[in-house]
């Protein structure tokens, strides 16, 4: 059995409490330490700012899943055609390079995949065995 | 410049090498060839309201820390194994002295409480303390744990607001740092500022951020009292930062 739970912001900085936020509860209601689930913000965080890069409009899409001791978050950018054409988004360049050099440091697993014609990138957590 | 925020050209020959060995110099290279990925790491927590300098020394010592716990034979990078062990010290730094978001008074407090409750009920536990035994132990809710953990912890979501007037981005200026000049600066500060240490102290920095000691357990091992330990700490990493002040 797994709860899904869908959030949808537009692209800015103050609302991103939102993003971490749903994250951590998620994290605390499947009884992940407080370490797991601190690096589960910074995650999110570096998930969303690797799908905005420099975009400043648009909306960022996030899919929670929380399964037994395990979270998965999808983060997906629509926007109405950015100046490449582009309605999907992805960080380019070295400071997506260290977003992502910080994501594979503090999860199990991530990647990339299509979702309603935008590109989506995702990570998975798991529980720390120590703490279940 | 290299974009890659760990050194790629420290060769896995010299990680081994210094596995086998533990030659000091190996190990002074090791972490000075890997400066900039602590410098990048400490830039990504300045938007938390403390002077880069203080997380650039925290970063600088995880980073001590991660040369000398890290194994070569196991298969992960030595710049992913670093950066989980930087973040995490960066983590534990702010839970102890980071406060620069406004909050309900509650909150802030609550914030506060966390980092000693999260300490010693992680030392009982021998893990990391839960959302609800932290609940439990402080008398809060554990939503309000979650709001105090965010509001203690808000990391760097200003890097997404809109590019300045000259059209540049946070993300901008931190990417472009030339990381050689960066490297040089740090090799020329840290170094003498370690070695300028007396030797008790210098190991008394390596037991507590190498080593991972707790104060307590440091004091047994020298044979001085947590106080002295905890007047020595201060009293070198205080050097380290005028080091780092008055060089950078």
């Amino acid at each position: 059995m797994s709860d899904v739970v869908e959030l949808t912001i537009p692209v800015r900085s103050d609302l991103l409490v939102l993003a971490r936020l749903t994250a951590a509860a998620l994290a605390s209601r499947a009884d992940f330490g407080i370490e797991d689930i601190e690096d589960l913000r910074l995650v999110v965080e570096e998930l969303c700012l690797s799908v905005v890069g420099n975009e400043t409009d648009g909306t960022i899409h996030l899919q929670y899943t929380r399964e037994d001791g395990l979270i998965t978050v999808g983060c997906s950018l629509s926007r109405e055609g950015g100046s490449d054409g582009r309605t999907d988004g992805r960080a380019d360049g070295e400071a997506n390079a260290m977003s992502l050099r910080i994501i594979e440091a503090l999860v199990d697993e991530y990647g990339e995949n299509m979702v309603a014609d935008r590109r989506q990138a995702w990570i998975r957590k798991r529980r720390s065995k120590v703490a279940s | 410049m290299s974009g890659e925020a760990g050194n790629p050209n420290t060769s896995r020959e010299l990680w081994v090498k210094f596995a086998a060995a533990r030659d000091p110099s190996l190990r002074d290279q090791l972490v000075t060839e890997n400066l900039g990925l602590a410098r990048r790491l400490a830039h990504r927590f300045t938007q938390r309201g403390q002077p880069y300098d203080d997380l650039a020394q925290v970063a600088s010592i995880a980073l001590i820390k991660a040369v000398d716990r890290y194994d070569p034979e196991r298969n992960v990078k030595f710049s992913t194994f670093a950066t989980g062990t930087i973040i995490g010290e960066l983590k534990r730094h702010f839970r102890d002295r980071g406060w620069s978001v406004r909050a309900p008074r509650r909150i802030q407090e609550l914030y506060l409480e966390l980092g000693a409750t999260i300490e010693s009920l992680g030392h009982g536990l021998g893990r990391s303390p839960m959302v609800s035994e932290l609940a439990k132990a402080t008398g809060a809710s554990e939503e309000e744990i979650v709001e105090a953990i965010e509001a203690g912890q808000g990391y760097r979501s200003a890097s997404l607001d809109a590019p300045d007037a000259a059209g540049a981005t946070l993300g901008d200026s931190l990417a472009t740092e030339d990381a050689a000049i960066t490297l040089v600066d740090e090799r020329s500060v840290l170094e003498p500022a370690l070695a300028s240490l007396p030797a008790r102290n210098r190991v008394i920095m390596r037991l507590r951020f190498i080593d991972g000691l707790s104060q307590c357990d440091i004091a047994s091992q020298v044979g001085i009292s947590q106080m002295h330990v905890s007047r020595l700490l201060a009293t070198s990493l205080s050097q380290l930062r005028e080091a780092f002040t008055a060089d950078l």
